[in-house]
């Protein structure tokens, strides 16, 4: 029962001022045990909100994030998982699912996760599963029209994740929920 | 064959072989079951066994459902709602939100549970234990969400799994001896790997269980698997340790319908009646006994200031649990579960005041915790501050005598039945129908046990006292440093002081001091006393303002007195003060000793410091008091001062009489003495006053002394009506204003006897005196009357 926010592309304080308020009150300290980030926070402030939810945060460098050390790729194993997360922008054609595969393979993990679009997606393919939490902030991006504010919440739990997707659509929180399970994978 | 004899744990106290042996002879597990009212008290195996089959589904039904982990009917057809169900959800409600609450309260439990009983880790320590206590007490918290878990639960919860645990040891120590008895073994013709010796034995031995000793009977018949209900009836079993310890704890935590619950004594909110938490009543239904029981050691905890809760939290939230180490606390829990918890029936139509011990095993907590504090009488007699007090209480010595401790308890259950029972209830009218004997019995110290015992606020009123009683040590140390002076110091502090005594217009009698000094004097005569004298003295002090004129106020003598007698009550500060405003020093003089002798703690209630009075209050007082008026009329009084102001409140009024404060200072000066000599000068000070007036002390006093007694005793018996609490200050106002008429018919009618005889006084001066007497005593009286006036309408 490991909770791990999927969260990023946030552009304070370029593209937007702050999160949501709604998404604000739900995202309390205590609740999550992992935070994983894809990058575009930008400043240093908003990253010390994120430590301050939970201390364990991995997070990545986007094109826009101000501070440089963040790294292009991480590797993470949570349970029975191995997370992979990326900002996305090396990735071109930026969304494309095949190429993001690609890297998937590339880091051996069972979960990617990557934004850049600010798109929620949620991919199974038969490696594992791409996940794009999107902007959380519902910033402004050039490739995508009408950005709706989203992150993602996953429970893992064993060989079961559950996705849980945060969306602000007309200023009301929906949520969905995704199942996926991990075929035990068999040691050479 | 399932006595309850047998099984009988309510045997004496003492008991020989506890020891460190885990072989209960008795089978505690049973027996506390029983008591609880897990089990039923019925004699037929077959209904306790069915009885315990159905605690114990209970409990898995409930366990089943509680500690189910919410993800698993996930993958259900009945998804719940996600925006409402999701981990973030805020709703407290959703599954989520009960998770986290659940992982909360594991934390707090496990917490607790790594630090229990650690001396005995070999068994509490253990992973098995432990995990049983944290299911135990997760569910219980979980089913009980307005408690939820409070430290202390588990110290409560331990011992009862450590009886199960104990009986079901002494069970297999009696299987292994009677193990024939146990075996399906009917005609020797056994298993082959079975001994040789064995099946000759069981050829010579009968397997009729009426042999035996009727306790292995009991043992045997509990744990035999064909009986009622089956495996599941099993009395003593070790696979439902869990179930049965759960039974046990709720039953404890509930009250089962009685009057002792525990888990009220956890809970921070006000109980029903009194608006106190039931922790804080039952604490102080503990100092009411003790105050019944051992008064001087409870004057002495009121004189530290040390609150019975501090230290009573923890003996009752626990049950003792701190106080003795775990055998010894077995003991003490046979002897507390062994008394019936169904609440005692009051004998009046109001409800006691003490409903979280209001039963016969809550009396028998209160006297064990009383005969606990008797135990360190002497090391707590000892102690000066209450630090060391409480210190003493709360380390409290581990070799304890427990055959003594607990028939002391048992002897002092009946006191404190009553004790609780005949708490007076905090309705007004019921204070009418107590007649007040104040001044017939010369009892200095008696007070009944059925007196009423304190006031729901008892605790709040102790509080005030030693506040007051420091209060007045200050200022009195004050005062004797300066005697002579006038003092606008402290005339502003009883400014100040009467400003809180106005505040605190109604403070309960349930002061012990008070209680032990006016001995045989009732409870709420005492109470409405004190809280007139508290009208009185706020008035008093108000007056004090406007001090310059003294002996004309006289004639208000009898409001005057009764203030000035209420302030001898309450800390005596306004007496020094008023003192000072006199010019005669004497007078001062004997302020000072009368507020030195007006300590009312016990100790110094006895002393007398004013030579003149003699041991029997009645004569002296009036002797005195009379000399008192005429120095004081000598000394010349000031003008008459109508003060039309007074009539508009009763403060104002009192200034009135404040200069008769002066003689009355006198009179309150006898008036501090101890017991009912204290109410007595309050009844003389009245008559006194009402004489001065008349200018003719000694005439008058000797008319007016029998009519003002009566009307002093009347007076303070109208008085004493009333009530402590906070509802009934309309009351004694009205009690005031009554008393008020009252003495200002005595003084009317002194007056005219007055008339009568100074007619032919000789003395051209004392007629002058006389006359401007009159005058302002008339005027006075009309001052009395608009105040009883306004009283009465309030």
């Amino acid at each position: 029962m490991v909770l791990v926010l999927a969260i990023g592309d946030l552009h304070i304080p370029h593209r937007a001022p702050d999160l949501p308020a709604k998404f604000k009150s739900m995202l309390v300290p205590g609740k999550i045990q992992h935070i994983i980030c894809t990058g575009n926070l930008c400043i240093k402030e908003v990253h010390d909100y994120l430590k301050s939810l939970c201390p364990s945060l991995h997070i990545t460098r986007g094109e826009y994030d101000e501070d440089s050390r963040y790294p292009e790729t991480k590797t993470i194993t949570i349970g029975q998982f191995k997370i992979g997360l990326c900002h996305g922008h090396q990735v071109v054609p930026w969304g494309d699912l095949d190429s993001l595969a690609m890297l998937q393979r590339q880091l051996d993990v069972d979960i990617l996760v990557t934004g850049h679009t600010h798109q929620f997606k949620a991919y199974k393919h038969e490696a594992g599963v791409v996940i794009n939490p999107g902007s959380a902030t519902g910033a402004y991006s050039s490739i995508t029209y009408d950005v709706n504010p989203s992150f993602v919440l996953m429970d893992i739990d064993g060989l079961r994740v559950v996705v849980y997707v945060y969306e602000l659509i007309d200023g009301e929180v929906k949520v969905d929920k995704i199942d996926f399970k991990k075929t035990p994978t068999t040691t050479i | 064959m399932l006595p309850e004899g047998s099984l009988s744990t309510e045997s004496s106290p003492e008991r020989g072989d506890l020891g460190g042996n885990r072989g209960f002879w008795e089978l505690r597990g049973v027996q506390w079951r029983t008591d609880l009212g897990v089990l039923p008290c019925s004699s037929s195996a077959d209904d306790v066994r069915r009885v315990t089959a159905n605690t114990r589904r209970r409990y898995a039904a409930l366990r089943r459902r509680l500690l189910i982990d919410p993800l698993i009917h996930k993958d259900g057809s009945n998804f719940p709602d996600p925006v409402m169900d999701n981990p973030l959800s805020q709703d407290p409600d959703s599954m989520w939100g009960r998770f986290f609450q659940k992982a909360e309260l594991e934390k707090m439990v496990d917490q607790d549970l790594s630090r229990l009983y650690p001396e005995h880790g070999s068994y509490f320590q253990t992973p098995g234990c432990q995990g049983m206590l944290r299911r135990i007490l997760l569910l219980w918290c979980i089913s009980h969400p307005n408690y939820g878990y409070r430290q202390g639960m588990h110290e409560l919860l331990a011992p009862l799994l450590y009886v199960l645990q104990a009986d079901v040891e002494r069970l297999s120590a009696v299987r292994k001896l009677y193990e024939h008895y146990f075996t399906d073994n009917f005609d020797g013709l056994t298993f082959h790997d079975s001994d040789e010796l064995e099946t000759q034995d069981d050829q010579v031995k009968f397997h009729n269980l009426e042999e035996l000793d009727p306790k292995i009977q009991t043992i045997i018949s509990f744990s035999d698997a064909y009986g009622a209900e089956g495996e599941l009836g099993i009395v003593l079993s070790e696979k439902f340790m869990e179930h049965d310890a759960y039974c046990m704890f709720d039953a404890l935590m509930n009250g089962s319908g009685g009057a002792v619950s525990m888990a009220s004594f956890f809970s921070p909110s006000n109980g029903p009646q009194n608006g106190l938490p039931p922790v804080i009543e039952a604490s102080s239904a503990l100092y009411q006994l003790l105050a019944v029981v051992d008064s001087s050691l409870y004057t002495h905890f009121v004189e530290l200031g040390v609150e019975p809760q501090y230290f009573a939290l923890r003996w009752l939230r626990v049950l003792f649990g701190r106080e003795f180490a775990l055998e010894d606390l077995l003991v003490i829990w046979d002897e507390i579960f062994s008394f019936d918890n169904s609440k005692l029936n009051s004998e009046n139509d109001h409800e006691t005041n003490f409903e979280a011990l209001n039963s016969s095993r809550g009396a028998f907590i209160a006297s064990l915790a009383v005969s606990m504090i008797l135990y360190i009488r002497s090391s707590i007699l000892a102690t000066e501050t209450a630090t060391s007090c409480l210190q003493r209480l709360l380390n409290f010595p581990k070799d304890v005598n427990l055959g003594k401790l607990l028939k002391k308890a048992n002897s002092l259950v009946n006191d404190a039945i009553n004790a609780m029972r005949s708490a007076p209830s905090p309705m007004y009218s019921d204070g009418f129908h107590e007649p007040v004997k104040p001044v017939t019995s010369m009892g200095f110290r008696t007070h009944s046990l059925s007196s009423d015992a304190a006031a729901p606020r008892s605790p709040l009123s102790v509080v005030r006292d030693s506040y007051w009683e420091e209060k007045w040590r200050v200022l009195h140390k004050e005062e004797e440093q300066k005697q002579t002076n006038p003092q606008k110091q402290s005339q502003s502090q009883r400014k100040g002081w009467s400003e809180k005594v106005k505040s605190r217009l109604l403070r309960t009698e349930s002061d012990p001091s008070s209680s032990k000094a006016y001995g045989e004097k009732t409870g709420p005569s005492r109470r409405r006393v004190r809280r007139n004298l508290l009208d009185d003295l706020a008035r008093q002090l108000g007056l004090e303002e406007e001090e310059e004129t003294e002996t004309e106020k006289a004639v208000g003598g009898n409001g005057g007195s009764e203030e000035n007698s209420s302030i001898f009550s309450d800390p005596p500060s306004p007496i020094g003060g008023v003192n000072d405003n006199d010019n005669d020093n004497d007078n001062e003089n004997h302020s000072e000793h009368s507020s030195v002798a007006s300590n009312l703690l016990v100790d110094e209630n006895d002393r007398d410091p004013e030579p003149e009075l003699e041991p029997e209050p009645k004569p002296s007082n009036v002797a005195d008091s009379a000399n008192a008026i005429q120095e004081v009329y000598d000394n010349g009084p000031g003008p008459v001062s109508d003060r039309p102001e007074d009539a508009t409140t009763p403060l104002k009024g009192v200034e009135n009489e404040e200069s008769a404060g002066k003689s009355g200072l006198n009179l309150k000066d006898r008036i501090i003495l101890s017991g009912k000599q204290w109410f007595w000068k309050f009844g003389k000070n009245n008559g006194d006053c009402s004489l001065e007036k008349g200018g003719d002390s000694t005439n008058s006093s000797l008319v007016g002394r029998d009519q003002k007694s009566d009307v002093a005793s009347s007076a303070t018996d109208v008085t004493s009506k009333g009530e402590s609490v906070n509802q009934n200050t309309i009351c004694s106002l009205k009690n005031l204003g009554q008393s008020m008429v009252e003495n200002l018919q005595v003084i009317e009618s002194v007056f005219q006897q007055e008339k009568g005889e100074t007619g032919h006084v000789d003395n051209l001066s004392k007629k002058a005196l006389v006359d401007r007497g009159q005058i302002t005593a008339m005027a006075a009286l009309k001052e009395l009357r608009k105040i009883s006036n306004i009283l009465s309408e309030m």
